[in-house]
């Protein structure tokens, strides 16, 4: 799995619109192939007779945009056509060397903060680990 | 063929609607931010029925139906049908569940442990009815290890299959379009294993229960252990154009292994769907479980249980009968009062004598 990606598709959605912008007037002109909203379906592994078969599917928001020969592209849960194009700005541009050190920033403070959300979630559940003994 | 017209039925429709969006008022994007953020359990149900996943979806239908769940869900299904389809993930594996309880009934030590995430399991049952006085009720926080707990872990079932207590599961290399899909061809039996378990990933949970916990009672051919239940996140890997793999978020799903002695080794039955939502996974395993060999016509049987569970059609099928039969039934009456005439013309003829 492209880490870059991962990350972009989970960013705070706020902060990744905010950083895109100040991406576009370097990116200079750009062609914007797909923006709209869909469904993935989701398939999973049945763990009896090792089957894939569809739990069902996914609200999601595509954008793919294009600047001469390279592609952009954007993908992120829920309706929300400005974020997935933001992802597709930030994809681009790391893409095309625009401004990629301030991406590569912004994408580890973003993976960063994933980590710590994931490191938070997993404590607490790890407070319910029960240890049992047979008597 | 016959028909009724009811005249001065379209004033009465559009009022009947009014008077049942009367009671619960208008809505807007606070309540459905509001049902979304204050039963995530119910949202859970209905993006797993609905076979949709998006929270805030779902909670607009719960609002817009006043919480009427099956009207909730057909309105989901049904918008579902208008939007494109824009991929197909990669299957989800088991070993890539974020994982938030996992717990085993089978064998205590599991490797990797137990964890008992969030659960009212173990909660006393009691109604806060102090709320109802004007008492807040504010849950006391949880106070968190200082190690985390191992994401991933692999299933159950893939330690016994290394321990020789199960067969493994076999390689299925089926991926993409390729997958059998029921929301674009029929559900035919026997059915396919990837029709069942969708089937069964969206069926509807009351139904479901019913019918498992008849299996579980003793109408069906086993007896459920619950091997493995997970709930946990999984991502949902997608392509960019380039060909490189990403996840695009993740979705909440639960998903139920169970087991039961089967000759030399252990017979399982496994289910899964979206959102949390135990109850529903342990019965529909219990269902997989006791389907191979089931009597035609049982509550195991593949036919019985997937045609009996789909909440839409079921639901649909039974609203239906409250709808006009005026001629049906007539003709119903017209055969009684004929089977009638003929019994007393019978019976007066009888009483005569064979002479007469």
């Amino acid at each position: 799995m492209d880490d870059t990606l991962s990350v972009l598709a989970r960013a705070d959605g706020a902060r990744l619109k905010s950083f895109a912008e100040t991406l576009i007037p370097d990116l200079g002109e750009i062609e914007v192939l797909q923006s709209r909203s869909g469904l993935v379906m989701l398939p999973m592994r049945d763990t009896a007779k090792g089957v894939a078969f569809h739990l069902g599917e996914v609200l999601m928001s595509e954008a793919h945009i294009r600047k001469g020969d390279v592609q952009g592209y954007g993908m992120r849960r829920g309706h929300d056509l400005e974020a997935s194009m933001a992802m597709a700005l930030v994809d681009l541009a790391m893409a095309t060397d625009v401004r990629r050190a301030d991406c590569k920033a912004f994408c580890d403070a973003q993976a960063e903060a994933l980590q710590k959300a994931d490191d938070d979630v997993l404590r607490r559940v790890e407070a319910t680990r029960v240890n049992m003994e047979t008597f | 063929m016959a028909y009724v017209a009811t005249r001065g039925g379209e004033r009465a429709i559009e009022q009947s609607e009014r008077l049942f969006r009367e009671e619960m008022g208008g809505f807007d994007r606070d309540r459905v931010e509001e049902v979304r953020k204050s039963l995530p359990y119910l949202i859970d149900r209905v993006m797993g029925e609905a076979s949709l996943y998006d929270e805030d979806l779902a909670a607009l239908a719960l609002a817009q139906t006043g919480g009427e769940l099956y009207e909730a869900v057909l309105l989901l299904r049904a918008w579902r049908t208008t939007q494109p389809r824009l991929q197909v993930a990669a299957p989800i594996e088991q070993d890539t569940l974020f994982t938030h309880r996992r717990i085993s009934a089978a064998f205590k030590d599991i490797p990797g442990g137990q964890v008992l995430g969030p659960t009212l399991d173990y909660a006393h049952r009691i109604l806060a009815t102090d709320v109802l006085q004007g008492a807040s009720y504010a849950p006391d926080p949880v106070e968190p290890a200082d190690t985390p707990s191992p994401a991933y872990q692999p299933s159950v079932s893939a330690w016994q299959a290394d321990n020789d207590l199960l067969d493994p599961p076999a390689e299925d290399p089926t991926k993409g379009n390729d997958i059998p899909d029921l929301t674009r061809e029929p559900l035919l039996f026997p059915s396919k294993r990837a029709h069942t378990l969708q089937s069964l990933a969206r069926a509807e949970t009351g139904g479901v229960l019913a019918l498992g916990y008849a299996a579980m009672r003793g109408y069906g051919q086993a007896h459920p252990t619950v091997n493995e239940l997970r709930l946990a996140e999984a991502e949902i890997a997608v392509t960019h154009p380039d060909g490189r793999q990403f996840s695009a978020g993740r979705v909440k799903v639960s998903q139920a292994e169970v087991v039961d002695k089967k000759g030399e080794k252990l017979g399982i039955g496994y289910a899964a769907t979206f959102g949390w939502n135990e109850v529903k996974c342990i019965a529909a395993a219990t269902l997989d479980l006791n389907s191979p060999g089931a009597e035609k016509g049982s509550a195991t049987e593949e036919e019985f249980f997937l045609y009996h569970t789909e909440g839409v059609e079921s639901s649909g099928f039974c609203i239906h009968f409250k709808l006009p039969h005026y001629v049906t039934f007539q003709s119903s009456l017209d055969a009684m009062r004929d089977a009638k005439a003929k019994k007393a013309g019978q019976s007066k003829s009888s009483d005569m004598e064979p002479a007469e």
